[in-house]
């Protein structure tokens, strides 16, 4: 062992002191990869952490929870089931969301105190030491006031408000005013959000939020030694038509399943990174053994075992992903909050958006993720080393003593390579043809592994014929040229095992990127077709707060009534929403004016091809359209019959089109307004589409509206345009990600064929002294080497076309049809291919000339006199 | 009587004052009571009249618990006396025409009651409340003490919020079984606002609530329901004497000004059966009942910690109700009364000059820490009464940290003793508060 250490020190440690570029490279392209992992990982906890938590807090100890079908229920529904006592004392809850005019949002319950004592914890802040805790009936008397509200403390202190302070508070399209009554400590459901909670009396949060006689949900706590499965059971059996009855963990769980799809592309994307880190570890190691070859053999010839040589390689390969993983521990912190808010404006979900991004900046790595990011690395490091290291303990004394140090055999073209790619090809086809796994696309991830692999087997053909062919292309070039080209040529073609390596981990990353940039652009474009073919309304007005985190129906009568007295206003499409669970998921249920749609507006219907007509007869019928993310999540067709949950228990309705949306991948099922409050009671919209009379300068009209309804009922009023600018910056943001992790992806990789080229050179010390020492120029060398390198950039460019190709269209059409059931229409980019292969070149060429630097410096003397 | 009364007030100057706040109030409320009582059309009965108001006076005790949400309105988010209004809250206001302000009405004399009308709700007063106690029997001798107590305080006149949760009135309320010969006391509270009808009172005919706690009218007999877990109470009250009505014409004085009054009545002896459900077991049950029902505002005596209240019905058809006040300063409040009913229903005024009380026997909670007397000596002069009150177990404590947040002692007692030199036996109630925790002034003054 002492030994061990010893020369680990010596012959290790000096060398990587000595390479310090090389190493830092390496270190660097581990810490990628562990960071992304772990970023990832790390925003995928504390999204969900932060939900939970906020679910728990907000929960209490409430065992089972009733709601309605469209999340809110008639409150007289209550007196039908005096029989719930029995179980435990229900409490019936309000809860909404109000903006702060600081822009901040709260969570808002409106609670019966008398009752929910017994569920929730809510201790008030005492201004005296000596007051003791307030009775329930004083805890209500400070709320009964409509316009009391009940602050927490971490929220009221930093801004300055107290115990008497005013605030306004905006509620759907309505600002009101409130007085702080009182400050909840840091405890139960004052948690949730960060402390951005107000607590409300039942009543007066029913008349905020605008819901008389509605009621969100009741929690109840059931009675000591009652087994909460059986009684969910018995409640669920008793409740009337229309009420569901669940655990308070099953919204968890509903969320879990929402993000875990985005986590699951994310971590796909991000083992890339890491990939790429491994084969720079293969690649730091191999330069290592090379150019330690005579060293070993002396080493060898001393004495020092076989496996001494190997563990002192594996050593190398060891220490730098230690180093690698604990700076990448570190990276995945700092890139967890970009994470996290890529998630959250993906889900949509506000509520962990809110809170995840606070909590995120706090969330520290656990010993889990450490010992994560070092059992990940760690072993791929030894893995990846183990070949070079394999090969060093090989060397024969004699051998190194005699400074043969060829290394890589020459390459025969041979089928075997492009017999494996075709068969992982095929495999990736077949893949691609399979079901999603649990709602996971994993066979789309494995066809597109599958694909990669097939395309990196296509390297040393792919090589060789490239070297063939710039061997005649030189031959038959300028002067100028033609020496180096067919040295460049015929160097690689020497080297094709090794450059093989590099070329496909190259042709890997390039490949992604070509199919995430076609994909994104497809998407795009689709998109924008999308946008312009529906987006027919000439204003959009929505609250300026949505009251829930599914856009519940929040605009006013008087609002509406109001617009549509403008004399420019033809007609108004209102669209309401509500969450609802269809099988288990959830689900968006709408309502829409189909009359004003069929007028006026526009959807683009999938199937089937008399869509318009169909939606013409569902009028006053049981029937919906659905997105296509809902057609495809529960396979259901045109004329195909869906059950739903509806005031007045489950339903059928007839599906009677299938239309195109972006806007949501959950599932949308809207049906015409008239049915919809027939079966769910009357709503207010949630958001209205304005159609004005030809001739209207819709800029002036939204003016107009915004200043005779603006200021009163809050609502935002959005022209055409501004609408399709804000949908195209949502979607790019949203796929901000994506691009980022192409750019680590794309960095690794050049770095590769930087270090590819080292190694080479450094293998070839002797033939460039030769070459030196005859009489070529630096100049001659230069170009030789960036030659190579243009090379190394073409083969792996056209490898990464081809694979880049074929992982888009599994992209396009598995992926994303498994985890969002989008229809894509495939888009080719052919400017961005021809770009990007331009860009390619150019960086392998620019990548060429540290390694021709450092070929300029070998001491040709020295080799040439071993020579 | 009533001099004697205001001679002694003279040497109190904290209750002059009280007087005189509440005087000026009264005269505001009581010209818009006049108001109210036409324009709602609630009844002629609730007119007022500027007679003299009589010297007669009693006072149940359980009022003042009930006058806790009164203060606590003063601290309460609306302060607005357009909503509700309370001693405190008039002190503050200038007496004056408040004509244009729905608010609680006052007990004003030449109330004229009628029956059974009046046992139900009268949503106009801020404060009400209807309390039964009784000693039953099982055939074969088993002896329980039963107490069911439902109490309405007003909250908002006239809430401004549409949303049914708003909250007019709470509602609350206290059961408690005595278990006699197993010595165990069971006691439960519950409060409620009416929400959806989770609890309530209704004005037309006698019916009030607190989920599945209920006692209504059936003829002219009482129902009483009470469950909570493994204690039930279901029972049928039969009175055998006229309601009582205490004070003279029809208001009962609480003070020495014309408006510090109350609406209050009783029916000394109710004929009682049905059945109890004590742990696993439930027994069929005879005895007698007392009902007491008290409307009004808020009265408010500071310097009063607590008091003593018996309600005891005698073997020879008499019954007797009596209190005391306690003073913070130790001496008893001159506003102590009782009244005797003779076997025909014949009321009879018993001031506080005319009887006395002795406590002994005195018992600690180990829950509250509080220290009862468990055994009383009331002499009678007068009518001869001597009477020895002794609890039939001690630990007949309530707390009530959820509701009212009092915690009091209410129990079953037995009495003995002699009237005019023969002997006489009975049964009861005794309640006694101001025991625990703050002086019930404090309570008073000050929220709870």
């Amino acid at each position: 062992m002492k030994t061990y250490f010893k020369l680990f020190r010596q012959f290790i440690l000096r060398a990587i002191a000595r390479d310090r570029a090389r190493s830092v490279i390496t270190v660097l392209g581990i810490s990628l990869g562990v960071g992304v992992m772990l970023a990832i990982r790390l925003a995928n906890a504390t999204s969900l952490d932060a939900f939970r938590a906020a679910t728990e807090s907000i929960a209490g100890e409430t065992s089972v929870q009733i709601t309605g079908a469209t999340g809110h229920f008639d409150e007289m529904m209550l007196s039908r089931m005096e029989w719930l006592r029995r179980y435990g004392q229900p409490s019936p809850v309000i809860t909404g969301y109000a903006r702060a005019e600081s822009g901040e949002f709260l969570q808002v319950m409106g609670v019966d105190i008398l009752r929910d004592r017994g569920l929730r914890r809510y201790r008030l802040l005492r201004l005296n030491a000596d007051e003791s805790e307030p009775t329930a009936r004083r805890f209500l008397l400070l709320l009964t006031d409509p316009e009391s509200i009940i602050l927490t403390e971490k929220f009221a202190r930093p801004r300055g408000l107290e115990i008497g302070s005013r605030i306004s508070l905006t509620m759907g399209d309505a600002r009101r005013e409130f007085t702080v009554r009182g400050l909840l400590l840091d405890e139960g459901p004052a948690r949730a959000l960060d402390g951005n909670f107000a607590l409300m009396d039942i009543a007066a949060a029913q008349w905020a939020f605008n819901r008389l006689g509605r009621l969100d949900r009741l929690d109840i706590k059931l009675a000591p030694g009652l087994d909460a499965d059986q009684i969910e059971a018995e409640i669920a059996a008793r409740l009337p038509a229309g009420l569901q009855v669940a655990r308070p963990e099953e919204q968890y769980g509903q969320v879990e399943r929402m993000i875990a799809a985005f986590h699951f592309n994310l971590n796909a994307l991000g083992s890339i990174a890491l990939l790429v880190g491994l084969f720079l570890i293969y690649n730091t190691v191999s330069i290592s053994v090379i150019t330690r070859r005579e060293e070993v053999g002396t080493l060898r010839a001393l004495g020092t075992s076989r496996s001494m040589v190997l563990a002192l390689f594996l050593g190398e390969a060891l220490l730098m992903a230690i180093i690698g993983a604990g700076v990448g521990i570190g990276l995945g912190r700092l890139m967890a909050s970009a994470a996290v808010l890529a998630t959250s404006t993906t889900v949509e979900t506000f509520y962990i958006a809110t809170v995840a991004t606070e909590s995120a900046s706090r969330h520290s790595v656990g010993l889990l993720e450490v010992l994560l990011a070092f059992g990940v690395a760690l072993p791929l490091a030894l893995f990846a080393a183990a070949v070079p290291a394999l090969e060093a303990s090989r060397v024969r004394p004699v051998e190194a003593m005699r400074g043969a140090e060829r290394l890589a055999e020459s390459f025969k073209p041979s089928r075997k390579y492009l017999i494996v790619s075709a068969a992982l090809f095929a495999l990736g086809y077949a893949l691609s043809r399979m079901d999603a796994m649990n709602g996971l696309p994993v066979p789309g991830y494995l066809a597109a592994l599958a694909l990669m692999f097939g395309g990196a087997f296509l390297a040393p053909n792919a090589l060789w014929l490239a070297c063939r062919a710039s061997r005649k292309l030189a031959a038959r070039s300028f002067r100028g040229l033609q020496v180096e080209g067919l040295l460049a040529s015929a160097n690689l073609g020497g080297a094709i095992p090794r450059v093989s390596i590099s070329v496909a981990a190259l042709a890997v990353s390039l490949g992604m990127m070509i199919a995430i940039s076609i994909m994104i652009g497809s998407f795009r474009e689709t998109v924008s077709y999308w946008v312009d073919q529906t987006l027919k309304a000439d204003i959009y007005a929505r609250p300026l707060v949505r009251t829930r985190a599914t856009g519940e129906g929040d605009i006013a009568e008087r609002s509406i009534a109001a617009i549509k007295a403008d004399p420019d206003v033809a007609a108004i499409d209102s669209f309401t929403s509500h969450q609802a669970v269809y099988q288990g998921n959830p689900i968006t249920m709408g309502a829409g004016d189909f009359d004003v749609l069929l007028a006026h507006g526009r959807l683009a219907f999938k199937s089937p091809a008399d869509a318009r007509s169909r939606l013409k007869q569902s009028i006053g019928r049981d029937a919906v359209v659905v997105s296509e993310s809902f057609s495809l999540r529960f396979k259901k067709q045109p004329g195909d019959r869906v059950e739903m949950e509806t005031e007045a228990g489950a339903r059928e309705f007839e599906v009677a089109a299938v239309y195109y949306d972006y806007s949501n991948n959950r599932g949308i099922a809207v049906m015409d307004r008239a049915t919809y409050e027939r079966h769910f009671g009357r709503a207010q919209p949630g958001s209205l589409s304005i159609y004005l009379r030809p001739g209207a300068d819709a800029e002036a009209v939204k003016e107009r509206l915004a200043r005779s309804i603006g200021s009163e009922h809050m609502l935002l009023f959005r022209t055409n345009a501004s609408v399709r600018r804000e949908v195209i910056r949502i979607f790019d943001s949203t796929f901000a990600i994506t691009y980022a992790l192409e750019a680590i992806a794309i960095t690794v990789a050049g770095l590769g064929v930087l270090s590819t080229l080292i190694a080479l050179i450094l293998e070839r010390r002797r033939e460039l002294s030769v070459l030196n020492f005859l009489g070529a120029t630096r100049g001659r060398i230069r170009r030789m080497i960036v030659i190579e390198a243009v090379l190394i950039g073409t083969v792996s460019q056209a490898i990464g076309i081809l694979t880049g190709v074929m992982l888009s269209l599994v992209l396009a059409y598995v992926i994303n049809v498994q985890s969002f059931g989008w229809t894509i229409q495939y888009h080719l980019p052919v400017a961005f291919l021809i770009q990007s292969s331009l860009l390619i070149l150019a960086v392998t060429a620019l990548a060429g000339l540290y390694p021709a630097a450092r070929a300029l410096k070998i001491n040709a003397l020295r080799f040439v006199r071993e020579e | 009587m009533r001099d004697e009364w205001f001679c002694e007030m003279k040497m109190n100057k904290k209750v002059m004052a009280l007087m005189i706040l509440a005087i000026i109030a009264l005269a505001g409320l009581n010209m818009y009571g006049r108001r109210f009582g036409r324009d709602e059309g609630f009844g002629e009965k609730y007119e007022s009249n500027c007679e003299d108001v009589s010297s007669s006076f009693i006072l149940h005790p359980s009022s003042f618990k009930m006058a806790a949400p009164d203060s606590a309105s003063e601290k309460s988010p609306t302060g607005s006396t357009t909503l509700q209004s309370d001693s405190a809250d008039s002190n503050k206001q200038p007496a004056g025409p408040s004509t244009n302000s729905k608010t609680w009405r006052e007990a004003e004399p030449s109330y004229r009651y009628s029956f059974p009308r009046d046992h139900a709700s009268h949503p106009p007063y801020r404060i009400e409340w209807w309390y039964y106690t009784g000693n039953l029997e099982t055939l074969d001798g088993r002896r329980f003490g039963y107490q069911l107590t439902f109490f309405r305080t007003g909250v908002a006149f006239e809430p401004a919020n549409p949303s049914r949760w708003a909250v007019r009135d709470l509602f609350m309320a206290h059961f408690a079984i005595s278990d006699i010969d197993g010595k165990e006391f069971h006691s439960f509270e519950r409060i409620n606002r009416a929400g959806i009808g989770w609890a309530g009172a209704e004005t037309e005919r006698y019916r009030v609530w607190n989920e599945d706690w209920e006692a209504r009218l059936d003829g002219k007999d009482h129902l009483l329901k009470a469950f909570e877990g493994d204690y039930q109470l279901d029972l049928r009250l039969t009175p055998e004497k006229a309601e009582v009505i205490h004070g003279e014409d029809g208001v009962s004085r609480k003070g020495a000004s014309a408006g510090n009054a109350s609406h209050y009545y009783s029916i000394t002896r109710l004929r009682t059966g049905g059945r109890l459900t004590v742990g696993k077991e439930v027994f069929d049950v005879e005895g007698a009942s007392w009902m007491d029902h008290e409307f009004g505002t808020s009265f408010l005596e500071k310097g009063q910690v607590g008091w003593d209240w018996f309600s005891i019905q005698l073997d020879d058809g008499r019954d007797l109700m009596l209190f005391e006040l306690r003073r913070a300063d130790g001496s008893i409040d001159m506003h102590s009364s009782g009244t005797l009913i003779d076997a025909q229903g014949r009321a009879t005024h018993i001031p506080s000059t005319e009887f006395s009380l002795t406590p002994a026997r005195p018992w600690r909670s180990e829950a509250s820490g509080a220290s009862y007397p468990t055994l009383w000596q009331i002499e009678i002069p007068r009518y001869g009464l001597s009477l020895s009150v002794s609890a039939v177990f001690s630990n007949q404590e309530l707390r009530t940290p959820d509701s009212t947040a009092v915690t009091y002692w209410e129990g079953s007692v037995t009495a003995e003793g002699t009237s005019k030199g023969s002997k006489v036996q009975g049964r009861g109630y005794l309640e006694m508060t101001g025991y625990a925790g703050r002086s019930m002034g404090a309570i008073l003054g000050n929220d709870e």
